[in-house]
């Protein structure tokens, strides 16, 4: 398992039906975009290798499904995720008032064992939309927002255009790497666990 | 275990009360300052939990949150359940509701089992059986906690593992096992759908409900004699929980003595001997062909030995399923309708579509009948008459949202929220069909319009995703909007349950699938169980909108119109998924899949699939299965039919789950 940890990262994608979640995760991953997307049904993922402080890592983004009714099934998902990406539509105001209980619902189910200090990451996408005249959310507010939840970083991307995506996963992969090594120190080898990674050991088993 | 969308959460006093409580709650010593003011002097809280809750209905409006406490007095242990104060802002709610509800200090000696749910989708609950039969509601923590919960009681009473099921705790008294683990089955709402009953009556608050309530047995014996009046009177709902777990001892039984010993015997021998089989498999009387169990990957290194398919022995005698055949033409179809278009033998015209499917060009007519649109017994006149008495009905329901006004609309939150789902949705279902491609595409149009419609026909269920995948084939068939409504209404009748917001369609389905995978390839059921796979989510595309996704359109199509005949089975479509995992076991076990390399690979295998042999095995492993098959598949399991009339979204199943 630790040397699983090591190389292997993983990252949430939680945000409303149709703010871009699979859109984000294939133009980082495969610097594509379509516009015939279908609606996710249960969850997939894609990987992605990244090399960070000359080493190497295998990220693994998970995309699920945006309805909120599908959001129970995420205990089979969440769990040992290293980061969890926020995303709304810059154009779409509940989307945005929404992520809070997306974070939060994240928290419940994964039950991480710091949830203080686990990262997220905020992603304001479609801002390329009508030129950026249909939107509703300012900056200004969403950087607010994110200050207020422990200064979660904040990007505002198009996943159409490629705008910020790339900066914006490298900032995702950058932080999970920070959380899964701490959770390491506590994982290897030695007998006397910690009692962080005990409950990370057990995730949502409660 | 959720609401449909977030503004219901926002809405939600419950939900929104409980959130409080929980953070408030966090330390407990001041939470419970008030409820300790109230427990007896010399009581001891052991155990307090927060955001315990109740689903007295699937409504998120409806669920009452409150506080779970085991409380230690003297050497008994008494276990209180007192719903929050003062939530309730729904009238369907009432204090009094509360109060059914309320568990006041049951005394431990009056417990006979604690049953644990721990699903890997949704909350983990318990279900409290009482030495009466009778079961509290199932409680949902929604803070988590069951395990200390459990590991508290044990600090204090007797408790042990049922040995029959390592999820039922029996307490004080384990004389007779199996009787504890059959009425730990006892329905869970029993409580909930009996009349208010007297004995709850006359205790207006919460307060009055925590005070004196350890030196009070009377309520739990109240609860007693209730339960005995309840069980004099024939509960069909509590015998068919008996009945469920009696075929499910019945299944391990099976599996236990016949596959895996089998699978024991082939490992050794390499073959099972052939008396054997004919003992053990019931069902030896069908036409037998292969069972094109092998391994479709052969080119792919294998670097585990992989334990064989039980059935895999019984290749070379098996000549299981039959043949598909030609789809049903013009011509056949007209020898199964009388001068006035009746058909004389559904049955026979259903298994002769099983085998066969049915023309594209009759589909629009033939699809009408199997969804339950039209009658089989109804003549040419008849189905006319119905179209059009059933086209106006439509446009009535079509009109309710049609004549919401934009300034109504901007005060109607839920219904722009819900027509906003149903817009992003339809623009990126089946688009690159030519059907529905293009800008401005009329039929996109039409698929909005009768999803939201039938979000208003069905205002409980509302619309959610996979919705629209199931609608397109259904309006390409049809072409018509009022037909298309009312055939999606009918098969909505049995694949409702699927999106409902507990998913509790979903979990019956997926349990039964692991339970049949259990009976029919013991290996790979350990496999997975050794994995932690044995949620069977890899497979949750597949039942939610029936293998949609994982077929080219046209054999989608097919696939329907073969389930929908409901011959041999309802639950073909568990079968599917065995028999597709089936042709990938070897890849599955010998690469080592776990959870995620697994899902990955299952939602690759879209497109890849061969839909005729998967249906072959899929008759053949149905067949194979026989009564144990049909045994492992819950009572009102999708896409039967719900159990009970007029309540069709009500949880069926989680006595068994």
């Amino acid at each position: 398992m630790p040397s699983r940890r090591r190389t292997l990262l993983k990252v949430i994608i939680l945000g409303d039906s149709g703010v871009g979640k699979t859109s984000l995760m294939n133009q980082y991953v495969n610097k594509k975009f379509s516009n015939q997307y279908k609606a996710t049904i249960g969850a997939d993922f894609l990987t992605k290798e990244v090399e960070f402080e000359d080493r190497l890592f295998t990220l693994q983004i998970w995309d699920t499904a945006g309805q909120e009714r599908f959001q129970s099934l995420g205990v089979a998902f969440y769990r040992g995720a290293d980061c969890c990406v926020l995303v709304y539509d810059v154009n779409v105001q509940k989307s945005f008032d929404d992520l809070n209980n997306w974070r939060e619902e994240f928290l419940i189910q994964a039950s991480p064992s710091d949830p203080e200090n686990f990262p997220f990451v905020v992603l304001g996408n479609k801002v390329d939309v009508d030129g950026g005249n249909s939107r509703v959310v300012s900056e200004k507010k969403a950087r607010a927002w994110c200050a207020s939840k422990g200064n979660i970083p904040y990007f505002e991307t198009s996943a159409k255009e490629g705008i910020n995506v790339e900066e914006a996963f490298q900032v995702i992969a950058k932080n999970a790497l920070k959380s899964g090594e701490e959770e390491e120190i506590y994982l290897p080898d030695t007998i006397d666990v910690g009692s962080t990674s005990q409950q990370r050991a057990s995730g949502c088993d409660c | 275990m959720h609401e449909p969308d977030i503004h219901d959460l926002s809405d939600d006093a419950d939900y929104a009360a409980a959130s409080k409580q929980g953070s408030s709650s966090m330390s407990r010593t001041d939470s419970s300052k008030r409820s300790s003011s109230s427990d007896p002097e010399d009581a001891e809280i052991v155990y307090l939990k927060d955001n315990v809750t109740i689903h007295p209905t699937q409504y998120a409006t409806e669920r009452i949150s409150g506080r779970l406490k085991l409380i230690k007095q003297g050497s008994s242990l008494f276990m209180t359940w007192i719903p929050y104060k003062g939530q309730s802002s729904n009238a369907r709610l009432s204090e009094r509701d509360k109060n059914l509800y309320t568990i006041r200090a049951i005394p431990f000696s009056d417990i006979q089992s604690i049953r644990r749910h721990t699903p890997t989708i949704g909350w983990q609950y318990v279900i409290v059986v009482l030495s009466s039969g009778l079961a509290y509601p199932p409680l949902y923590f929604y803070s988590g906690g069951v395990r200390e919960f459990l590991a508290t009681i044990k600090q204090h009473v007797l408790i042990a593992r049922s040995s029959e099921d390592a999820n039922v705790f029996l307490v004080n008294n384990f004389q007779d096992p199996l009787q504890r683990t059959l009425s730990s089955l006892e329905l869970p709402r029993s409580l909930a759908k009996g009349s208010p009953s007297s004995s709850f009556k006359g205790t207006p608050s919460d307060e009055r409900l925590d005070k004196g309530t350890l030196e009070d047995n009377q309520l739990s014996n109240n609860i007693q004699q209730n339960n005995r009046q309840r069980q004099k009177n024939h509960d069909p709902a509590r015998d068919i929980s008996i009945q469920v777990l009696e075929k499910f001892s019945l299944v391990t039984r099976f599996a236990r003595e016949t596959t895996s010993q089998l699978f024991r015997e082939s490992l050794v021998d390499g073959h099972g001997p052939a008396e054997k089989r004919r003992n053990n498999w019931a069902s030896k009387d069908h036409q037998r062909q292969e069972i094109a169990s092998n391994d479709v990957d052969d080119d792919v290194p294998k670097r585990v030995p992989v334990a064989s398919d039980p059935l895999e022995f019984e290749k070379l005698s098996l000549v299981w399923g039959q043949p598909r055949q030609h789809p049903l033409g013009l011509e056949e179809w007209s020898t199964f309708l009388d001068s006035e278009g009746r058909v004389g033998d559904p049955n026979a015209l259903k298994k002769r579509i099983f085998y066969g499917g049915v023309e594209h060009n009759l589909r629009k007519e033939v699809w009408g009948f199997l969804l339950g649109y039209y009658s089989y017994d109804s003549t040419y006149a008849e189905r006319q008459y119905v179209v059009s008495v059933k086209k106006s009905e439509y446009e009535t329901i079509k009109n309710q949202w049609q004549s919401i006004s934009p300034e109504q609309a901007k005060r109607f939150t839920k219904f722009r929220e819900r027509r906003g789902l149903i817009e992003k949705d339809v623009v990126r279902t089946d688009r690159s069909l030519s059907f529905y491609d293009g800008d401005d595409n009329p039929n996109v149009r039409l698929m909005h319009d009768i999803l939201l419609t039938y979000s208003f026909y069905n205002f409980d269920l509302g619309y959610c995703q996979g919705m629209s995948d199931l609608l397109s084939p259904i309006l390409f068939i049809m072409k018509d909007e009022s037909e298309a409504f009312w055939c999606f209404v009918s098969l909505l009748e049995r694949l409702g349950p699927n999106f409902n917001r507990d998913q509790n369609g979903m979990h019956s389905q997926l349990f039964a699938l692991s339970k049949l995978v259990e009976l029919l390839d013991a290996p790979l059921h350990n496999y997975f169980k050794q994995n932690d796979c044995l949620n069977y989510f890899f497979c949750f595309r597949w039942i939610l909108i029936q293998f949609k996704r994982e077929f080219e359109y046209e054999k989608t199509l097919r696939l329907w119109e073969v389930l929908w005949t409901h011959y041999p089975t309802e639950h073909l479509h568990l079968y599917v998924c065995i028999a597709i995992l089936k042709r990938h076991r070897v890849k599955i076990m010998g690469e080592q899949m776990d959870f995620d390399t697994l899902l990955k690979f299952i939602n690759e295998l879209s497109g890849q699939i061969d839909l005729d042999p998967v249906l072959r095995d899929a008759e053949a492993l149905c067949v194979c299965a026989g009564e144990n098959g049909a045994a492992s598949i819950p009572p009102g399991t999708p896409p039967s039919l719900p159990l009970q009339d007029g309540s069709i979204y009500q949880q069926q199943d989680d006595e068994v789950l």
